[in-house]
């Protein structure tokens, strides 16, 4: 009896999605248990609605962590992104052009990131705390600390539902579907993949093998980069408004989606479904705590405490390998 | 030509301590270029430089006529590096590692949306790993799970996905085998070959010896001596590597001789008082000290005498053959053309028709015992100096003896004769033939077989591999090469002694099916092999 448990244990934490997603159930049936409110549709769909910009800016930063390094500036680009796009489409741009210019402010900030860690060899924390500070800046100095409002409707429509089979799906969870699928095969079915990953784990192994490693670096921060901004995006299109205090405080959500999701904080592992249950367990944590009435002030906390307890679970996984 | 490979000046220094010193060298497209040096000496960290990894403290790197800025990613330019520790991706499979940065890729994808195509890959890496000779139950398996020796080949594997120009070989050979280090020799001479520079650092004088056309020597990060490969003797090479021009005796020599392993076996622990002696020397008087002076003194003396012993037992063999080519030349000269006249003279009274017929059957009979003791004699005038070898060569003698052989003892001789093993000098043929001959007699004497199979092949263009082998008793238990002479046996004996004047290898074992093999690698000059791919 002890041993067959103890091998389900050991097949669960196995794989490295897997705890989170045990996690996920186990809060699921819980909250499903105490409050009605919770597993009804609309609730669901709301939840999913709400993690959807996290969970797509976190799969540039789980790029970023699998490839070893760490970007802190994730949370001001979503924030400058939506700034940028709502003062064009403001200023009288067409929604194409104002949306592109919002995804390349996202992209430059990446590529800066990117090239100042691959070509100078900085350590990406100081590079990224350095951008955050110099983006959420230009967010305030572009504004004058006032918000953008009344934007376009039809931009306001991405942030929207959209009638799927008599199922009304919000266009964020779409685009946060499409774009999982092709990060997924970006990871495992490509060469660039096969370079991310070795990358986080035997950085040498690739460059004796004539691979152009500050290239991979740069592409992978701008392309963490572009999904913040297009993260940032769709969370202005919900929201109707263009804060320049929008999504502070993001990178941490979305660095603990990451992690919680099996990403390992130490490189050369993680995967975007686990990325996807851990921005899934983040948010219905939080949407738990406050249906089930937890003090506000004290929330931090315990996702504070669920991302450590995370991290010390892949290290004691690693020294078991080891 | 002009140099593919030039460094001029290359200096690296870690902190204040500096590793490389103001080093400049030179590669040719087509040369294999040694780097001798013991360890410690900068090797590793020279070929670091020049694969493109650190940048150095000063100095200037050209390539195909082009500068090279560091860090440069070598393997686009065409250089293949194989370091001396693999750095293989742990966690991916065999193909991918081999094919790591040089990915067989669908057409239709670019750029970083490439996608490999696994199972061309897989053809490929299976097709590099059988010509390395290297087995894997699946191409699936993560390297991580494999053996260092098994990495250290996938790592050389990585270097056959493209066709270099340049190789930088970082002295692998510690994590192989003795049949993989062949193998690695061998594709640095089909690298060679096929034009491609080679620059192949090794700990292993033998290895460079084998195949390089070049020896540069480095010493405390200098390079201190260059050395044609063809024109230079190890002791020279291994002075400069420890830099004492004291002609010490650096290696034993080890043949033979029951009163020399006597002289040795006191050596040594004349050596080992040395050592003890020396430890404690800052507790000792002057006495002691003298001791060691003598205790030193005495060693060399025992070194001297085992070199002229040596030279001695050298002159004597080449004594032994002169004598036995004057023998062998007069008894054919003088006494069988006598014999050959008696015969003719009593031909003559044969033909006589006054004699009797009792008489004349009494002659023919006398006549034939003339001619049988004339071929008798012929006999040993071979066996005493093979009559083809100075004309027509060891493969030749070597043929016409075993046949000869073959047909006096019955027992069937397969003969493998390398079919380019051109003419070597008369010493090393002749010695040749003799190691062939005793270890034929030692078939016939002690082993009782009815197979043996005689197999001369060159190993590299700088050594030849004699090998006998034989289905019969094999070694006894316990079997001491220092031993036999006491009991009376000399050929194994012999076989050794010439084996290591030649300064070759030997070994003796038994065969797992029953036999005993005898295998002897002799250096030589480098024969020139005719050129083709």
């Amino acid at each position: 009896m002890l041993k067959s448990v103890q091998r389900l244990t050991m097949l669960i934490f196995a794989r490295r999605e897997s705890a989170a997603l045990a996690l996920l159930l186990a809060i699921g049936t819980l909250l499903g248990l105490q409050s009605e409110t919770f597993l009804t549709p609309n609730n669901l769909l709301n939840v999913v609605r709400s993690f959807s910009w996290i969970a797509i800016a976190a799969f540039g930063e789980s790029l970023v962590i699998i490839i070893g390094g760490i970007d802190l500036s994730v949370g001001a680009v979503m924030g400058l992104a939506g700034l940028i796009g709502a003062r064009c489409m403001q200023s009288g741009m067409p929604l194409l052009p104002a949306i592109v210019a919002g995804l390349l402010t996202g992209c430059l900030v990446g590529w800066i990131n990117g090239t100042i860690v691959g070509r100078v060899r900085l350590p990406p924390f100081m590079v990224t705390l350095g951008t955050m500070s110099i983006v959420r800046g230009i967010a305030f100095g572009l504004t004058g600390g006032w918000p953008i409002r009344d934007l376009p409707m039809a931009f306001r429509l991405l942030g929207r539902d959209m009638e799927l089979y008599s199922v009304a799906v919000p266009v964020p969870v779409l685009v946060m579907a499409f774009l999982a699928v092709v990060m997924s095969l970006l990871l495992t079915h490509t060469v660039q993949g096969t370079y991310i990953y070795t990358l986080g784990s035997n950085e040498r192994a690739l460059l004796v093998s004539g691979v152009n490693v500050a290239q991979v670096k740069v592409f992978v921060y701008t392309l963490c980069g572009l999904l913040a901004a297009v993260g940032g995006l769709l969370m202005t299109a919900r929201l109707g408004v263009a804060a320049p205090t929008a999504a502070t405080g993001y990178e941490l959500d979305i660095i603990a989606a990451a992690v919680i999701g099996g990403t390992s904080l130490f490189g050369g592992e993680g995967s975007i479904l686990g990325v996807l249950v851990g921005a899934a367990v983040m948010q219905v944590l939080r949407n738990g705590l406050v249906l089930s009435g937890f003090p506000a002030y004290w929330q931090t906390t315990v996702l504070g405490t669920m991302i450590l307890l995370f991290i010390l679970l892949d290290y004691w996984r690693r020294r078991g390998q080891v | 030509m002009e140099a593919l490979l030039k460094a001029v000046h290359i200096s690296k220094t870690f902190g204040t301590l500096p590793v490389v010193r103001q080093v400049s060298l030179e590669v040719h497209p087509g040369e294999v270029v040694g780097l001798a040096g013991q360890s410690g000496s900068g090797k590793s960290t020279l070929a670091m430089l020049l694969a493109g990894l650190y940048p150095p403290s000063e100095g200037r790197l050209y390539f195909a006529g082009r500068q090279l800025r560091w860090p440069f990613r070598a393997r686009q330019l065409g250089i293949e590096v194989i370091h001396q520790t693999p750095d293989l991706a742990e966690h991916l499979d065999i193909t991918s590692n081999i094919f790591l940065g040089s990915e067989i890729c669908w057409p239709f994808g670019w750029g970083w949306l490439r996608i490999p195509q696994r199972r061309r890959m897989d053809r490929e890496a299976a097709r590099i790993l059988a010509d390395l000779d290297l087995p894997f139950d699946s191409l699936r398996e993560k390297v991580a799970n494999l053996s260092s020796e098994q990495r250290q080949m996938i790592a050389i594997a990585r270097t056959l996905t493209r066709s270099p120009r340049l190789v930088i070989i970082d002295d692998p050979s510690l994590l192989l085998s003795y049949p993989y280090q062949q193998k690695l020799l061998s594709l640095i001479q089909a690298w060679q070959q096929k034009g491609v520079a080679v620059l192949f650092s090794s700990n292993n004088l033998d290895h460079l010896m084998a195949v390089t056309d070049r020896i540069l020597v480095l010493r405390y990060g200098q390079c201190v001596a260059e050395f044609c490969t063809d024109d230079a003797s190890r002791e020279e090479i291994v002075a400069a590597m420890v830099g004492t021009t004291d002609r010490r005796q650096l290696t034993p020599i080890i043949w033979a001789l029951e009163s020399y392993y006597r002289a040795r076996e006191q050596a040594e622990k004349l050596r080992y008082s040395q050592a003890l002696l020396e430890r404690d020397l800052a507790a000792q008087d002057t006495i002691n000290r003298q001791l060691i002076d003598q205790l030193a003194e005495q060693i060399n003396a025992l070194d001297s005498a085992n070199i002229a012993l040596q030279d001695a037992q050298r002159r004597l063999l080449t004594e032994l053959e002169q004598e036995r080519k004057y023998l062998a030349r007069e008894i054919h000269d003088q006494i069988i053309q006598d014999l050959l006249g008696v015969n003719y003279q009593l031909e003559g009274i044969e033909g006589d028709e006054s004699l009797s017929p009792v008489l004349c059957s009494k002659l023919t009979e006398i006549r034939g015992s003339i001619r049988s003791l004339v071929d008798d004699l012929r006999h040993i005038c071979g066996n005493l100096r093979p009559p083809t070898i100075d004309s027509l060569g060891l493969g030749a003698a070597i043929q016409s003896y075993t046949r000869d052989w073959a047909a006096r003892t019955g027992i069937s001789v397969t003969l493998d004769l390398d079919p380019n093993l051109g003419r070597l000098p008369e010493a090393i043929e002749l010695s040749v033939f003799r190691i062939v001959q005793e270890g034929l007699h030692n078939v016939r004497k002690h082993a009782g077989a009815a197979n043996v199979e005689v197999c001369l092949k060159h190993t590299s263009p700088r050594t030849l591999m004699v090998s006998i082998a034989d289905d019969g008793r094999g070694l006894p238990e316990g079997f001491d090469l220092s031993t036999l002479p006491a009991e009376g046996h000399y050929g194994l004996l012999s076989i050794s002694e010439r084996v290591a004047l030649l300064g070759g290898r030997l070994k003796f074992q038994n065969q797992s099916g029953g036999g005993l093999l005898i295998q002897a690698e002799i250096p030589h000059p480098r024969v020139v092999l005719p050129r083709g791919d």
